[in-house]
């Protein structure tokens, strides 16, 4: 799922440092944005703009970083407005959403040890491609 | 050279893409077959969902239950009680429903009304007993109740008017007596929404049908009674909370329309007479 490759060009320490912020960026907001999925695409998204002049080791993690977020808010949110239906209106709790809540939860989980795991190798210097992601990451970032 | 360079380029350009396309798409199944994979398993059984949801019901019936017994005295009169059982029995069995599920309680009161509490208890008014002119207009809205709660419309609408937790916090004494009363008010004086309702008629006619009861007189009872001067509606909750009396006769005389069967009678007359007679002491 996750590939540690050599990246083009040697990042120095404080492109690490900031590249491995965007991670924890995300690992943050989770714990202000738990109920409301979209805050944590917000913090990220705020990270990515700030660095969209940055260098490109730094430019390619937040993009990753982001576009992991912008995937798990579909799946937050679906999992977020149900919960609010059976709450207010006369949706009831069924087994078709335990079990979408549980595996919302699995990726989630997912999600959030292999942001800790890149947030740790990326602050070494170390260029770490998720699985989809990081393909996407290099169609969409470019270096100048 | 710089033309072969640049169509390499975008060569790989292009197998990148292809890949990452292959993988989003492995992602997004990767998703929704874990949920299908956990669909498989019965959560509200392992959660007791189910349990709790159903403990609430019944602490919620016992509750309303008690609300109108109090206010209005329970007619026990073994011969009254007996009639409407033998009604309320040939529904169910003619409609595989469980007997146990549907508890009947006759309350003596003037006012022409019958509803559906949560836990399965059916409220009926002496003055809807009395004021219907044959035994299948009674069984007609006996269905229609009984629709209500295989439908599990009460506790639909409860939920929707009132939320999950209010109810819950009912059951464990916290709801405040004022809270409990206007609730049970809103159930025995208000609709359910016209999709419920009418899902409700057309049920009672299939109920109805099976059992070989006409159900012609029950959309006559509602004709009837939507026509009736002013002076009686005060007494006619049943009509007056259900709107569109005429409508819903016109639907449910449609809707049984082809469904010819030999309709036979659940009681004599004589024991519908009786009924009456008793009643009225």
């Amino acid at each position: 799922m996750i590939t540690t490759t050599k990246f083009s060009y040697e990042p120095g320490e404080h492109e690490a440092e900031k590249a491995s912020n965007s991670y924890l960026m995300s690992l943050i907001a989770i714990v202000a944005g738990l109920p409301l999925p979209i805050i944590n695409l917000i913090a990220t998204l705020i990270f990515y703009l700030g660095n969209r002049k940055g260098t490109y080791f730094v430019r390619w993690h937040c993009t990753q970083a982001l576009l992991s977020q912008l995937s798990m808010l579909f799946i937050n949110s679906f999992g977020f407005w149900w919960t609010v239906s059976i709450i207010f209106t006369e949706e009831t709790i069924t087994s078709k959403y335990i079990a979408y809540i549980i595996a919302a939860l699995i990726f989630n989980l997912t999600e959030f040890i292999a942001t800790i795991y890149t947030a740790i190798q990326t602050r070494k210097g170390i260029h770490v491609e998720w699985w989809f992601y990081g393909n996407l990451t290099n169609l969409i970032c470019k270096s100048k | 050279m710089v033309v072969l360079w640049q169509s390499d380029k975008l060569n790989l350009q292009i197998k990148i893409m292809r890949k990452t396309i292959i993988q989003g798409l492995i992602t997004i199944m990767l998703f929704f077959s874990t949920w299908f994979a956990l669909t498989q398993i019965d959560w509200i059984t392992v959660f007791k969902v189910q349990k709790v949801t159903d403990k609430t019901e019944e602490k919620l019936g016992d509750l309303f239950l008690e609300i109108f017994q109090n206010n209005e005295k329970e007619n026990k009169n073994l011969f009254v009680v007996n009639s409407i059982d033998s009604i309320v029995t040939k529904i169910c069995s003619a409609n595989k429903i469980d007997r146990e599920l549907i508890k009947v309680h006759i309350l003596d009161k003037g006012e022409i009304n019958a509803f559906a509490i949560p836990n399965g208890h059916l409220i009926v008014y002496s003055g809807l007993i009395l004021n219907s002119d044959n035994q299948e207009e009674l069984s007609g809205v006996i269905c229609h109740e009984i629709a209500h709660i295989q439908l599990n419309h009460v506790m639909k609408k409860l939920v929707t008017e009132i939320g999950l937790s209010a109810l819950i916090s009912m059951t464990t004494g916290n709801g405040g007596s004022e809270v409990i009363k206007e609730t049970a008010k809103m159930l025995s004086s208000s609709a359910f929404d016209r999709n419920l309702e009418k899902e409700a008629d057309i049920k009672a006619v299939d109920y109805l049908i099976k059992a070989k009861i006409n159900p012609e007189p029950f959309a006559n009872f509602l004709f009837k009674l939507s026509a009736k001067d002013n002076e009686a509606t005060k007494y006619l909750t049943w009509i007056s909370t259900h709107p569109d009396s005429k409508e819903r006769a016109e639907y449910i005389i449609e809707y049984s329309k082809d469904k010819k069967t030999k309709y036979e009678a659940v009681m004599t007359i004589d024991t519908w007479d009786k009924l009456k007679e008793k009643l009225q002491e």
